[in-house]
């Protein structure tokens, strides 16, 4: 969730996407401005965060980074839940990577947060050469879902900042705390809870 | 394949000569020739390998040794019958800054008849037990290694004994501080005098006020020494000695009974009293974690660093204060804030003595007792009196106490937190003390203990790991090995030509194949890259990685390829240097964690809750801490248990970390106390800033390379020790790594399912 302060957000937000897609990367190039041409995998889920600038409000950012392969596609709930925006990452030179994404976003719209801002990004924007997936089919499926679209490029950080930024521009205001007392995760095996309270920073 | 030749890459160097130094003399022709004769080969040999050792050996600089003495033909003469001798080499190692001595005899002779019993000697003097030999028959090899000293280390000593006969050679007696003593070793080459020269050089060694032949070691005679011993030993040692004593016949944990508890009544704060389970007084186990107890109680006098992490937090110390004073009174306590302040001083370096008084210990006998700032485990002393004789009348495993007047040099304290420093890593000298004539693993539990405790230098690796793996049977031969080698070099070429000659139309029209290359491909370009091994565009050893976890995809159908696999293969690809055998030892080691890959996370969600219990267990607070930041599921330490904390440590420590877990020595579960231990270390921390989960999280995954493996391994093996029973109780049977005997499970278990919806 986004909570406000006196001109400051702060916001959960969560990486989704294939493995090898390129999301710790995209993360990393935000937050420290660094990128790894052999990116280790992701391991369980990193977390990060970075605070940007936006007009007269300030938005941290809690950043959830995943792991990308489906088999521990049910660990996924509990990083997404309470999020405030979702970044669905694919690989443009990588065509399954896409189909992938499509299904996280229509996880991610059956999960029913109206205030989820969700964008699409099309990541490794370098690999031109290499290109699979047209910028264009890209942009029409962010219109048809309503989300933000982009092409990016970790290595060379195109669009990278602009992503994030976009993002905080797009985050409600003023929106109330929603579900104060935390997320509970009810539907793992061992039921018992998780929760990542959304700390109020006022 | 054929790619085996491209392996041969960086690692070996040095070391490569050193095994084939080694594996010629174990090759040599057998010689029935009387030990005492000079062997002008060995000569060579040691110093080619003595110039190998010197040095850093294992990659680290923790890791360093060198061998400070070597003398060949020192032997063992159990009976009179020359023909009987064990000619051997004796050794001092310097490992950080403790020396170990070892003696290993030449593995030569061909020993055929029946097993011949000798106890231990006692007194010096050697005593035939079965008597079986006196006949003249000579021993089988197993009898000769039955006088092996393996990497014993000095504090473990208490005096040696020089005997110069007017006729014959000069031998030493070796007593150790429990009492028993080695053989006398006679040395044939003479070497005596510059033995004991080295050995001065090293520790404290004085001759004995009443005799002449006798050198004291680590005696404390000199002035420090002898101003910490008034103000501590003389008192202590035969009070903490009677104490362990009444203890023991009470079949109770030791926790010094405080004066208001009276006459042995159980105390409400005290470890395992009241709220032990019911008491199986004959139980060994038990007697067996009882003396942990009193080892953990004692191990203070040497463990501030550790022990103040590892047993919980100081937050009470200061409430602790009028309990300590009883204690004091009855010689239990000699914590640094009771010390004068000179002493203090001079303890500076040295592990200190103070403990912190440990909330989670107090967890066993009175409930959270975390708040109410009641002391209650006692600030031992740090005599281990009969302690001994529970771990050590084999090799001491764990002696957490020096006993009484062997205190360490200050400046040991960083090998000496535990009271015994590691010893060197199983070399292949020791190694083949090991096998017996064909190449059996005589005493695969002493070998596993050996390697939990030091390791196994790097050349040897390739070929103990595949006994740990249990990819060799320890009771196999060399000749079983040989074949099995061989036959599992076609059954693994058979495995790759199974997806290796899908033609790229088969391929279009397998998708669940082209997915999970693909997908071991994103990963083995990213595995280790850093590494030298694995550096470079074009490196074939990438290549291998793929193809072996492709062809594990195979094997394993059903579980096929995880995220995580190609960290847990690098390494053994980087020991083995072979394809066939690093297929066939990374499936083993999968046989034991695949359950950490099942689709339903079953197997990882049993090994957090079990943390849950052990942390609880043994360290209630941070227990207590974890549940009200709703952090119980444990997720922060996921990375740590599905790869075997594969990205929390640098590669050679990932290699020595594996190979003590692969022992399943104390615990097939350690790699749980190794959390445990980890999570003590920083549990203030975590506290004190009062992480959530999401920076808890960042916390515990940006440790990585910054834990000290060392000193993390020994809080583990204190912790393991010290849960004993209820630690176990804390872990269901089946938890991996235990191998689950074969049930036909579901293939949801398995299933990735990008092809199919979810």
């Amino acid at each position: 969730m986004a909570t406000t302060g006196t001109n400051h957000l702060q916001a959960k937000l969560v990486l989704l996407g294939d493995m090898g897609a390129g999301k710790s990367s995209l993360v990393l190039r935000f937050v420290k401005g660094q990128f790894f041409e052999y990116q280790e995998s992701t391991i369980g889920a990193a977390f990060l965060t970075q605070t940007v600038a936006v007009n007269d409000a300030t938005v941290k950012f809690e950043i959830w980074d995943t792991a990308g392969q489906e088999r521990y596609h049910s660990l996924a709930p509990m990083y997404y839940r309470g999020a405030a925006a979702a970044i669905i990452v694919y690989d443009i030179s990588n065509l399954d990577s896409f189909a992938r994404a499509k299904k996280w976003v229509q996880e991610l719209l059956q999960q029913g947060n109206a205030n989820l801002v969700m964008a699409l990004a099309g990541n490794k924007a370098d690999l031109s050469s290499k290109r699979k997936v047209e910028t264009e089919e890209g942009k029409a499926y962010a219109d048809e879902n309503q989300l933000f679209f982009m092409e990016t490029s970790a290595k060379t950080a195109q669009n990278v900042n602009e992503l994030f930024y976009e993002i905080a521009r797009k985050l409600p205001k003023a929106q109330p705390a929603q579900q104060p007392a935390g997320m509970v995760l009810t539907d793992r095996p061992t039921g018992d809870r998780f929760a990542i309270k959304s700390t109020c920073c006022a | 394949m054929g790619k085996e030749s491209n392996l041969k890459m960086e690692l070996q160097g040095g070391s490569d000569d050193f095994k084939k130094a080694v594996s010629r003399r174990t090759k040599k022709p057998l010689s029935l020739s009387t030990a005492s004769q000079p062997q002008p080969k060995e000569g060579v040999n040691v110093g080619a390998e003595k110039g190998n050792t010197k040095g850093t050996v294992a990659g680290s600089s923790s890791d360093a040794y060198e061998v400070v003495y070597v003398k060949d033909n020192v032997s063992v003469h159990p009976t009179q019958y020359a023909s009987e001798r064990i000619s051997g080499r004796l050794r001092l190692i310097k490992q950080g800054s403790s020396l170990f001595m070892t003696w290993i005899p030449y593995n030569r002779a061909r020993f055929t008849e029946e097993n011949t019993e000798f106890a231990t000697p006692s007194n010096g003097s050697m005593r035939t037990m079965a008597g079986k030999s006196l006949a003249g028959k000579p021993f089988d090899k197993a009898d000769r290694n039955l006088y092996t000293i393996r990497a014993v280390s000095l504090s473990e000593m208490r005096s040696i004994r020089r005997h110069t006969p007017p006729l014959g050679w000069q031998y030493v007696i070796i007593v150790l501080t429990n009492g028993l003593a080695f053989p006398p070793l006679y040395f044939h080459n003479g070497g005596v005098r510059e033995f004991l020269a080295t050995l001065k050089e090293h520790a404290l060694l004085v001759r004995s006020a009443d005799d002449a032949n006798v050198y004291l070691i680590n005696d404390t005679q000199d002035p420090l020494q002898k101003s910490l011993t008034s103000l501590e030993l003389t008192e202590v040692v035969p009070v903490s000695a009677s104490a362990t004593q009444k203890r023991k016949e009470e079949s109770r944990p030791l926790i010094p009974d405080s004066e208001e508890s009276g006459s042995g009544e159980a105390h409400p704060n005290q470890i395992g009293q009241t709220e032990s389970p019911p008491r199986k007084p004959r139980d060994a186990t038990h007697d067996f974690s009882i003396n942990v107890l009193e080892k953990f109680s004692m191990v203070t006098k040497f463990a501030r660093d550790t022990t103040a992490h590892l047993m919980g937090s100081l937050e009470n110390l200061g409430a602790e204060q009028s309990h300590r004073t009883r204690y004091q009174k009855e010689n239990f306590d000699l914590s640094m804030d009771t010390l004068p302040s000179n002493v203090e001083e001079s303890l500076q370096g040295a592990p200190s003595t103070s403990i912190a008084c440990d909330d989670s210990l107090q967890k066993h006998g009175g409930e959270g007792k975390f708040s109410d700032g009641l002391a209650s485990t006692n600030v031992g002393t740090f005599e281990l009196v009969d302690g001994a004789q529970v771990y050590s009348s084999s090799t001491s495993s764990l002696s957490f106490g020096v006993i009484d007047n062997s205190m360490p040099l200050p400046n040991d304290s960083p090998a000496l937190v535990w009271g015994r420093a590691r010893p060197p890593p199983l070399g292949s000298e020791e190694w083949a003390t090991f096998l017996d004539a064909d190449g059996r693993v005589v005493d695969f539990k002493a070998l596993k203990k050996r390697i939990f405790y030091g390791g196994i230098e790097p050349s040897l690796r390739r070929e103990v790991w595949k006994f740990l793996l249990e990819h060799y049977q320890f009771d196999s031969t060399y000749k079983e090995r040989k074949g099995l080698t061989t036959q599992k070099k076609e059954a693994y070429i058979t495995l790759k030509a199974q997806w290796q000659t899908i033609s790229d139309d088969q391929a279009k029209r397998f998708a669940k194949f082209r997915e999970r290359k693909s997908r071991v491909e994103k990963d083995v370009v990213r595995t280790d890259r850093s590494l030298p091994f694995y550096a470079d565009d074009e490196n074939p050893n990438i290549t291998l990685l793929r193809d072996i976890l492709i062809t594990y995809s195979f094997y394993n159908f059903d579980l096929g390829y995880c995220q995580g696999m190609s960290d847990l293969l690098s390494p053994i690809l980087y020991v083995m240097k072979d394809e066939a055998e690093s297929f066939w030892c990374f499936a083993a080691l999968m046989e034991r964690l695949a359950p950490n890959f099942h689709r339903d996370q079953n197997g990882m969600h049993s090994q957090l809750q079990a943390l849950l219990k052990l942390v609880q267990l043994l360290d209630t607070p941070l227990h207590d801490y974890f549940k009200q930041a709703d952090c119980l599921n444990y997720f922060f330490c996921f990375r740590w248990i599905l790869i075997q904390f594969k990205r929390e440590f640098d590669y050679d420590n990932v290699m020595r970390l594996w190979e003590v877990l692969w022992t399943h020595h104390l615990s097939e579960h350690f790699h749980m106390y190794m959390c445990v231990a980890i999570l003590k270390r920083y549990r203030r921390k975590i506290m004190d800033e009062q992480m959530e989960f999401d920076t808890l999280l960042k916390f515990i995954n940006e440790l990585s390379g910054h834990i000290d493996l060392e000193s993390t391994l020994r809080d583990a093996e204190a912790l393991c020790l010290f849960a004993g029973e209820r630690g176990a109780a804390c872990i269901p049977a089946g938890t991996p790594p235990a191998i689950a005997t074969f049930e036909n499970k579901g293939i949801e278990l398995y299933q990735d399912s990008e092809s199919t919806s979810y």
